[in-house]
């Protein structure tokens, strides 16, 4: 969510229980404006809070341009220095996601890794990673998987760039309780047609995104209209933090994920 | 000239030509005019008039950046001209999911609002009239004060909830009898949210549920499993004797003589009692309800067997408590005793207060002796807890800090129960000697009350629970925070005044890394003994029947020649 507006979206925050209190709030807030004034970020956003053991870490997301592509991501554990965090490769994104064990705390600690797909005496059983790869592969991870937006805040211009939508008056209240009307922010993996298609309303410069009603298995995502029909919440039952609100009819909404960063693999259970 | 130019040249040229007129700037425009004037055949909409529209909007609303983003706003304007139509209709439906809630809340206050004015006025006047009635005002615990030290922590109910929620602790507290009353916390679910009240009952209402329970219990536990075992083997005499029997009475086609039936050698495992109402795990009753302002539902108490398949078992709530529970092993109830189990869990496992805090008896050291004696003893606030320093507090070793929510062991109960009882005993943990019959069994014990949280187990190198304090910056007024990892969700925080408190928020999962594995089926029991009679075997092949009737052809029959008795001796003599 944006920084500037961390105190009104304070109310907001609805995950597994956790607020953001005061300090964190002003310590975000003014630890960020400099970060943004230093790299000339368009929009600074606060991402989430990700459980170690020792330290907690806090992430957050700068943008100049492009609204999908050019997303920079920070990380603190002291909101004194944040530190750039590395484009992760692949290799690494598939390994955070076999990790067991939690975050340390201590983002130069190497982690070993046990592919148990690969028998015993292959090379590449047993492999290395920095705390600091693994962080920036589950980021990765889970801004593919669950970070989403409504449908019109995010819009595509003639040129091909990506930008926040300064015009977007929010979902009605009916669109709101539809799946359909949230979009993820990764590049689409249906056809353009689909998503086009699907809707009555199409619009080209709004339904680029693939919506996440079409993710397996069907119940997901979590999707709760709370404060008498006013906010709309939506958790995913993949990424236990996860949470994104938005406030109908107004231009407030906001994703944070405040959690240990694990998958939840056991979502066909759940359902 | 012109004549012939006059075959092949325009209007407008042969005009311009006679007339040497040069272009006329307003016949332009008219021209223009008219061009963007013309209708579009769809909307009855003209270019000319949207873009009036359009320049209007810019120089009215004055937005930045309008270049970048014209093309929304020539499509915004396109939107809102089909909007006046429906706008009626909106302003008719006020959201209407809205306006329920809303009325329900408004019940609510006005309840909670003519209560309060009723104590007043009471308290003005007749006091003494209080003492000849029941005067024990049910306790609240108060959330609003709690929820801003869980906020301070970072975890807590948002404001406007919180609110509403205490309301609906107070409107519970004067409609049911309960004695004490707590937030427990809110579980999420797919379909609704429930939130979650501790509460204790009225001594009154804790009789009448006890005298309900044993109505039920009439027939005595140990014995009716006696007896039902008996039963189940009469039964099965019955059926090989009539089997028999059949075979015997009817004279005609006697049918094959069948191997005996199989005897089920499984025998159900003892049902585990439950525990009674006011004891153990059901010490407390839960009310649940979806959103503050509906009534409060009583959720049953549970049953031990519940218990044991809630651990084995993992689901999400959807929010309707009559919802199916489909698992396996199979649970018995539906979603509300499902839940109660959950919750049962929980409580056990992640109520934690600081040393100290809460105590047995009226304050002193802890001098009784915590075996299975001490195990269901009631718990006060200590009047005399003076409170740790935060230092203590957020020691990661987590030595001040203990459980208060009693441990439920694997059977299900927090008391022990002996299976192989003849009588089942609600003894303080005396293990009664068996003369015959099976060999006694271990006495299941867990960590007894007011263990120091840093003997829990750890996970994954990870300890159970993390500290953390509430703030860097002013240490004086730092809160403690705990923050389980067992159960995600659950929290807890300890002031270095005498303020504790814990709550749970979340889907009412337990974290079981890497993932959770369904139990497995049991293998199917064999229906007959295997022997001979039942062994399957192969079909002989052809050849091997074959083979089978030339070893075992009759010798040759003597050639048949004419006389009979002569023919013997005849026969001898002419072979020979």
């Amino acid at each position: 969510m944006n920084i500037h507006k961390l105190w009104e979206y304070k109310e907001y925050v609805n995950v597994n229980g956790a607020t953001l209190n005061s300090e964190i709030i002003s310590l975000l807030q003014n630890s960020l404006t400099v970060l943004q004034v230093e790299n000339h970020f368009t929009i600074v956003q606060y991402w989430g809070q990700i459980y170690a053991t020792d330290l907690d870490y806090y992430i957050a997301v700068g943008l100049t341009n492009d609204a999908l592509t050019g997303k920079k991501y920070f990380y603190t554990t002291d909101f004194q220095f944040w530190s750039l965090l590395p484009r992760p490769k692949k290799k690494y994104k598939e390994l955070s996601l076999i990790t067991t064990f939690p975050f340390r705390g201590d983002p130069s600690l190497k982690i070993k890794v046990l592919d148990e797909s690969f028998e015993e005496n292959h090379p590449d059983r047993c492999r290395f990673m920095k705390e600091e790869n693994r962080l920036a592969a589950t980021i990765s991870n889970i801004c593919e998987e669950v970070e989403i937006c409504a449908r019109g805040q995010l819009m595509k211009r003639p040129d091909g760039s990506i930008t926040i939508n300064p015009n977007f008056y929010g979902l009605t209240a009916t669109e709101a309780k539809e799946l359909k009307s949230y979009l993820h922010i990764r590049p689409a993996q249906h056809r353009w047609n689909t998503n086009l298609l699907t809707r009555p309303d199409y619009n080209y410069s709004m339904d680029f995104l693939d919506s996440i009603d079409q993710d397996i298995p069907k119940g997901c995502w979590n999707l709760s209209l709370e404060k008498t029909g006013s906010v709309a919440y939506l958790k995913s039952l993949y990424w236990p933090g996860m949470s994104y609100f938005h406030k109908v009819k107004t231009s407030d909404a906001g994703f944070l994920y405040i959690g240990n960063g694990r998958k939840n693999l056991d979502v066909p259970f759940l359902i | 000239m012109e004549k012939n130019l006059c075959d092949y040249m325009l209007e407008p040229d042969i005009i311009a030509a006679t007339e040497n007129v040069m272009p006329d700037l307003n016949n332009d425009l008219v021209l223009a005019k008219n061009f963007l004037k013309q209708q579009s055949a769809a909307t009855g909409d003209t270019l000319y008039d949207h873009l009036v529209d359009v320049v209007q909007k810019i120089l009215s609303q004055k937005p930045p950046d309008v270049v970048e983003h014209f093309e929304q706003y020539s499509w915004q304007v396109k939107q809102e001209k089909f909007r006046p139509n429906f706008d009626l209709l909106n302003d008719v439906y006020l959201s209407p999911p809205q306006l329920a809630v809303v009325r329900r809340m408004e019940e609510m206050f006005r309840l909670v609002k003519s209560k309060a004015e009723k104590a007043e006025d009471m308290d003005e006047e007749e006091q003494e009239l209080d003492l000849e009635e029941d005067n024990v005002k049910p306790r609240i615990a108060d959330l609003i004060d709690s929820n801003y030290y869980f906020k301070e922590c970072g975890f807590g109910l948002p404001d406007s909830e919180c609110y509403a929620v205490y309301i609906a602790l107070n409107m519970l507290a004067i409609k049911e009898p309960v004695s004490t009353v707590r937030f427990f916390g809110k579980i999420y679910g797919t379909k609704e949210n429930y939130y979650v009240a501790e509460t204790e009952l009225t001594l009154e209402e804790l009789d009448r549920r006890i005298r309900e329970f044993e109505l039920k219990d009439m027939p005595g536990e140990g014995e009716g499993i006696e007896e039902g075992q008996m039963q189940v083997a009469e039964e099965q005499k019955e059926m090989l004797g009539e089997g028999e029997g059949k075979e015997e009475k009817p004279k005609e086609p006697v049918p094959p003589k069948l191997p005996p039936e199989p005897v089920s050698t499984w025998q159900p495992p003892p049902e585990i009692p439950v525990e009674r109402p006011g004891q153990g795990v059901n010490k407390k009753v839960f009310w649940v309800c979806n959103h503050p302002g509906e009534q409060w539902i009583c959720l049953p108490d549970v049953t031990p067997d519940q218990i044991r398949v809630a651990r084995l078992t993992v689901r999400c709530m959807t929010g309707n408590l009559d919802a199916e529970v489909q698992s396996f092993p199979p649970f018995e109830g539906t979603e509300r005793n499902y839940l109660r189990a959950q919750l049962a869990r929980i409580q056990a496992g992640t109520s934690v207060s600081p040393q100290g805090f809460y105590t047995f008896g009226s304050g002193e050291e802890e001098d009784i002796d915590l075996e299975e004696g001490g195990g269901d003893l009631n718990f006060n606030p200590n009047p005399f807890y003076h409170g740790h320093s935060m230092k203590d507090l957020l020691d990661s070793s987590l030595t001040y800090w203990v459980h208060h929510g009693r441990h439920i062991l694997k059977q299900g109960r927090t008391l022990w129960w002996n299976p192989n009882a003849g009588m089942v005993s609600f003894d303080e943990g005396e293990e009664e000697e068996e003369d015959e019959g099976p060999p006694p069994l271990e006495p299941e014990s867990g960590p007894p009350l007011f263990t120091s949280l840093s003997e829990d187990s750890r996970l994954e190198g990870m300890t159970a629970w993390s500290v953390r304090s509430s703030s860097s910056l002013t240490p004086e007024r730092a809160v403690a925070a705990l923050r389980s990892n067992l159960w995600p969700g659950a929290a807890a925080f300890a002031t270095s005044g005498q303020k504790s408190e814990c709550m749970y928020i979340g889907w009412g999962l337990k974290f079981d890394p890497p993932n959770y594995g369904p139990a497995q089926l049991p293998r199917p029991q064999d229906e007959y003994p295997i022997g001979p009679e039942v062994m399957e075997m192969a079909d002989p092949t052809f050849a091997d029947e074959e083979a089978y009737r030339i070893a075992h052809l009759p010798p040759p029959p003597p050639p048949v020649l004419e006389g009979e008795g002569e023919e013997f001796g005849e026969e001898e003599d002419e072979e020979d």
